[in-house]
């Protein structure tokens, strides 16, 4: 079990399922060259990115938060007169909303052509596990500031994770950690830690609940609301009994105590192999893997290599099974484009519309991902917002109304809503474009990194013949034809 | 040419069948010309399983866990008022329904219903053990399963599984972007929906061949070529979400679906106009829509709307008093506008939420996730108007560990419309009888 790869297995296919999976995947180029790594040095270039150098910038507005600005919000509420009031609320408003599009596009660029896939893919993972929401936290600094700490602890100690989630700004406005006091403790972060981030359902009581709302009691943050800060006079410094046992724990201490709980590590594993490779994790490897990741110290760095090398990452059922996140769809589409991100304002409508809006899941869960990204709606979305990336199609603006007329306030910088249609002809060679059977080979090698069902091969099959040697409006339609169809959905 | 208008899916897999020679080799032209030859055919051919003019049920989700006691409010109830120092709706501000229960102020589109004599309002909801995890409760609800028993197909997927096999993909529809649990089933019947104008395949424009193309790549079930038994039996099999079933089987299936529904939904949503103006909220939007497709002569059976923001953990009264007056305001104008359209009286609503919240307030100026809460009911001259079940107590001897118990099990109101308002059979759906309630029958 959780054997290697043999290295005859390591062949184009299984190089784009790791770079599929491990990142967002990539062009033929892309994924020929970590081919030419050999399994177990591409899956270290992938996990083992500290040895990249990253020096992505921030967005700019980040950069010169000064008290005054995160402080006006109260400054507003103390105006006495109501018009003034309702001006400074809405100018903040849209600045918040501009702030939050502006985020929302840096993390995709970052994603889509950062020097580390995997460390975003992995903080991509962390966002919908530690999940925090824009739509309660207005605070698109915040949002920023967690997304960094995510980034930088990804494949660290989960435990430092933990941590530092727990005392995380966003978060605790989240999950109202800073408006827990001792006199009457919040229990909403220690309910959804438990339940969502670390043990799962049925294995703690209310009362550890309770006891552990006592335990995280405290946390806050500093006066100028910039940073975390630890009030001391707010803690309940007395005697907590959690899982049985009794100590005056802190809010530190009683994280690890649930790392420690056997829950912890079966409930992370799972978790992540499901996200990762399948939907239904085999009992026998979680247990196997959870053993393992308890004996490494929770290292999540070594347990996501551990993954990514074993011959159960690569069987036959997991490649090209997983259905894409919108955010995954968008960016493996421009790399087999191998043409920029769309716009601004295409990007964010499409991962709106698709159901994916970046620092804003639907809920504390995060995103189920998997089926529920599929509707007939979703999928009707898909094949259209296809035609926009390869025909120039427009992306229709969705109605909007209340809190919503605040994204289409925030699509400013370029509101365009489509762009040229993608250069295609330059994906393919000349004899490519000869005859059908070359043609769609080669479509369905770089857009699947597999094959159509032959049915729908047919179909294709007859679209093109009539229409050799193709000529570049018709090899787009066919890429939009091909990415409309229910196989183009997975990776 | 018109473009084929496929009314259901069975009709769709008939109009290929019949055509047998129809194989994927035939050049996509012939096979939109044969498909619009048989478009005028359809009307024979059609056989809705539930109709167009049948009865019509609207599930409509406050997700987040309602606080049941600040929107039906105990107003002479002293335990109500020493719980709640600072959430306490004043007496002078209810909404009166009678001389011990009255509605949030917020809640005035609601009063007018009430006075109108199409709202009931069904106390101490709940069930046995309950659960304080959203996600846990809210699939108990979803399922209508015990506590204890983890069902994955929801009440409604398990309703068109009984009452309607080989429907019309449009039976069920959810407004909004994620299926409901309650829609999932063995076959997954419903459609999502949310922009009409863009629920359909779109051409590039400049003239149809991508549309055909698309449409040829669709135009005959997976595996169908082989032999016309084995592309029905395939596509009317057995597709879950859980079972292993690939997530492939799970996108054929969806995006048929998608294909048969577009075309009749764009021409309805686009021709039916309200009659009534809604306030400016999402829900109403919603609300909006799902009354014209219902003008409109959809044979759906089932809709479902969602509005979030009610787990008021913090500062309640500012957000559940604003979700409360959203709720009430877009209902009310949805009623009006079925009114006008001639609709209303085959319409009944039910509202349902998690779970309702603890009777004390915390140290927030909120509540925390609780137990049994109200349910409404909104409809014609069918649902009897008025106050169903009892009173909970607020006596801190009768909660359970802080929270309301419930005194009418949320599967009951299920069973009530299934058998009473629906018409089908409950039991097969829920798995065991349930009491009914008095809420639905003959006019006075």
């Amino acid at each position: 079990m959780l054997a290697p790869l043999p290295s005859a297995q390591w062949n184009d296919a299984t190089a784009a399922h790791l770079l599929n999976r491990a990142g967002f995947g990539g062009s033929p180029r892309d994924i020929h060259n970590l081919r030419l790594m050999g399994p177990d040095r591409a899956v270290s270039w992938l996990v083992d990115y500290e040895r990249i150098p990253d020096d992505t910038p921030p967005p700019d507005w980040t950069q010169n938060i000064s008290a005054t600005e995160l402080t006006q919000r109260d400054a507003i509420y103390k105006m006495a007169d109501a018009d003034t009031r309702r001006e400074l609320q809405r100018m903040r408003g849209n600045q918040e909303n501009k702030q939050i599009a502006d985020l929302r596009y840096w993390w995709m660029r970052r994603m889509s052509l950062g020097p580390r896939p995997f460390q975003e893919k992995m903080t991509l993972f962390w966002h919908g596990h530690f999940a925090t929401s824009f739509e309660k936290v207005r605070s698109p600094y915040f949002l920023w500031l967690q997304n960094e700490t995510l980034r930088q602890n990804a494949t660290g100690n989960f435990l430092t994770l933990l941590i530092s989630m727990a005392e995380d700004p966003a978060m605790l406005d989240y999950l109202d950690g800073e408006r827990s006091n001792k006199g009457k403790p919040n229990e909403n972060f220690a309910r959804e830690v438990m339940e969502l981030f670390t043990l799962g359902e049925g294995n703690y009581t209310e009362q550890d609940i309770q006891q552990l709302a006592r335990a995280f009691t405290g946390w806050g943050l500093s006066k100028d609301r910039l940073h975390y800060e630890y009030h001391l006079s707010n803690h309940d410094t007395g005697p907590k009994t959690i899982f049985g046992q009794t100590g005056n724990f802190t809010g530190e201490e009683a994280l690890q105590l649930i790392t420690q709980q056997p829950a912890c590590a079966p409930f992370l594993v799972s978790k992540i192999w499901r996200y990762f490779v399948q939907d239904q994790p085999p009992a026998a490897v979680v247990k196997q893997l959870s053993t393992e990741f308890v004996a490494h110290g929770l290292d999540l760095g070594w347990l996501m290599g551990r993954i990514f090398r074993s011959q159960e990452f690569y069987a036959p059922e997991v490649v090209r099974s997983q259905i894409k996140s919108p955010v995954q769809w968008i960016i493996s589409a421009s790399h087999q484009l191998e043409a920029p991100l769309p716009t601004e304002a295409m990007t964010l409508v499409m991962l709106l519309q698709l159901g994916q809006e970046l620092f804003q899941p639907p809920n504390v869960k995060g995103w189920d991902g998997g089926v529920a990204w599929i509707t007939t709606n979703s999928l009707l979305d898909r094949y259209n917002f296809a035609a926009a990336l390869v025909e120039g199609q427009r992306v229709p603006l969705p109605a909007l109304t209340g809190q919503m007329q605040g994204f289409a306030n925030s699509i400013h910088n370029d509101g365009l809503l489509q762009t040229g249609p993608a250069p295609v002809a330059q994906l393919f060679t000349p004899d490519q474009v000869a005859a059908p059977d070359p043609f769609l080979n080669a479509l369905q090698a770089r857009f699947l990194n597999g094959s159509l069902n032959p049915l729908r091969l047919a179909s294709m099959r007859e679209f093109v013949q009539t229409r050799v040697p193709l000529q570049e409006p018709d090899i787009r339609k066919a890429i939009r034809l091909l990415m409309s169809t229910p196989e183009y959905q997975l990776t | 040419m018109q473009p084929p208008l496929f009314t259901t899916r069975r009709d769709f897999l008939r109009t290929t069948l019949l055509g047998g020679a129809l194989g994927w080799t035939v050049p996509s032209f012939v096979a939109n010309t044969f498909s619009a030859l048989h478009a005028s055919a359809d009307g024979a051919l059609t056989q809705f399983a539930t109709g167009k003019d049948g009865p019509i049920l609207i599930l409509l989700q406050l997700a987040g866990g309602n606080d049941g006691l600040n929107a039906v409010v105990p107003y002479t109830n002293d335990f109500y008022y020493n719980a709640r120092p600072t959430l306490g709706v004043k007496p002078t501000d209810v909404l009166k329904l009678n001389d011990t229960l009255g509605l949030n102020p917020s809640l005035a589109g609601f009063k007018s219903l009430y006075d109108a004599g199409r709202l009931a309002v069904v106390n101490g909801v709940g069930y046995p053990n309950p659960n304080r995890s959203h996600f846990r409760s809210t699939e108990i609800w979803q399922t209508a399963s015990d506590e204890d028993r983890y069902l994955t197909d929801g009440w409604i997927g398990r309703y068109f599984d009984n009452a309607c096999a080989g429907c019309d993909p449009t039976v069920g529809i959810n407004i909004g972007d994620r299926l409901p649990q309650s829609f999932s089933s063995h076959n997954p019947t419903g459609i999502s929906l949310q922009n009409p104008a863009s629920y359909r395949f779109m051409g590039a424009g400049l003239n149809d061949d991508e549309e055909t193309a698309y449409r040829s790549m669709y135009g005959d079930a997976p595996g169908g070529a082989s032999g016309s038994g084995d592309s029905v039996s395939m596509l009317s099999g057995t597709i879950t979400l859980n079972n292993g079933q690939s997530a492939l089987d799970f996108l054929e299936r969806t995006s048929m679906d998608a294909q048969v529904s577009s075309d009749k939904i764009r021409d309805i949503a686009g021709k039916v106009k309200n009659m009534v103006k809604y306030p400016g909220s999402g829900l109403a939007n919603n609300l909006q829509l799902v009354a014209r497709l219902i003008a409109g002569g959809l044979p759906t059976r089932v809709f479902y709307v969602s509005q979030g923001g009610y787990d008021t953990h913090t500062n309640q009264r500012g957000s559940q008093d604003a979700r409360l007056k959203e709720l009430g305001d877009a209902v009310k104008a949805f009623t009006d506008d079925l009114t006008a359209m001639g609709e209303f009286q085959r319409v009944t609503m039910m509202t349902f939420s998690e779970f309702g919240r603890r009777v004390t307030e915390n140290g927030s100026r909120g509540t925390d996730h609780g137990a049994a809460a109200p349910m409404f009911i909104i409809g014609g001259d069918k649902v009897k108007n008025g106050l169903v079940g009892t009173e909970p107590s607020l006596d801190p001897k009768d909660l359970l560990d802080g929270d309301i118990k419930f005194g009418t099990d949320f599967r009951s109101v299920y069973a009530t419309l299934l058998q009473d308002w629906l018409k089908t059979p409950s039991v097969p759906i829920l798995g065991r009888q349930f009491d009914t309630l008095p809420l639905i029958g003959t006019p006075a």
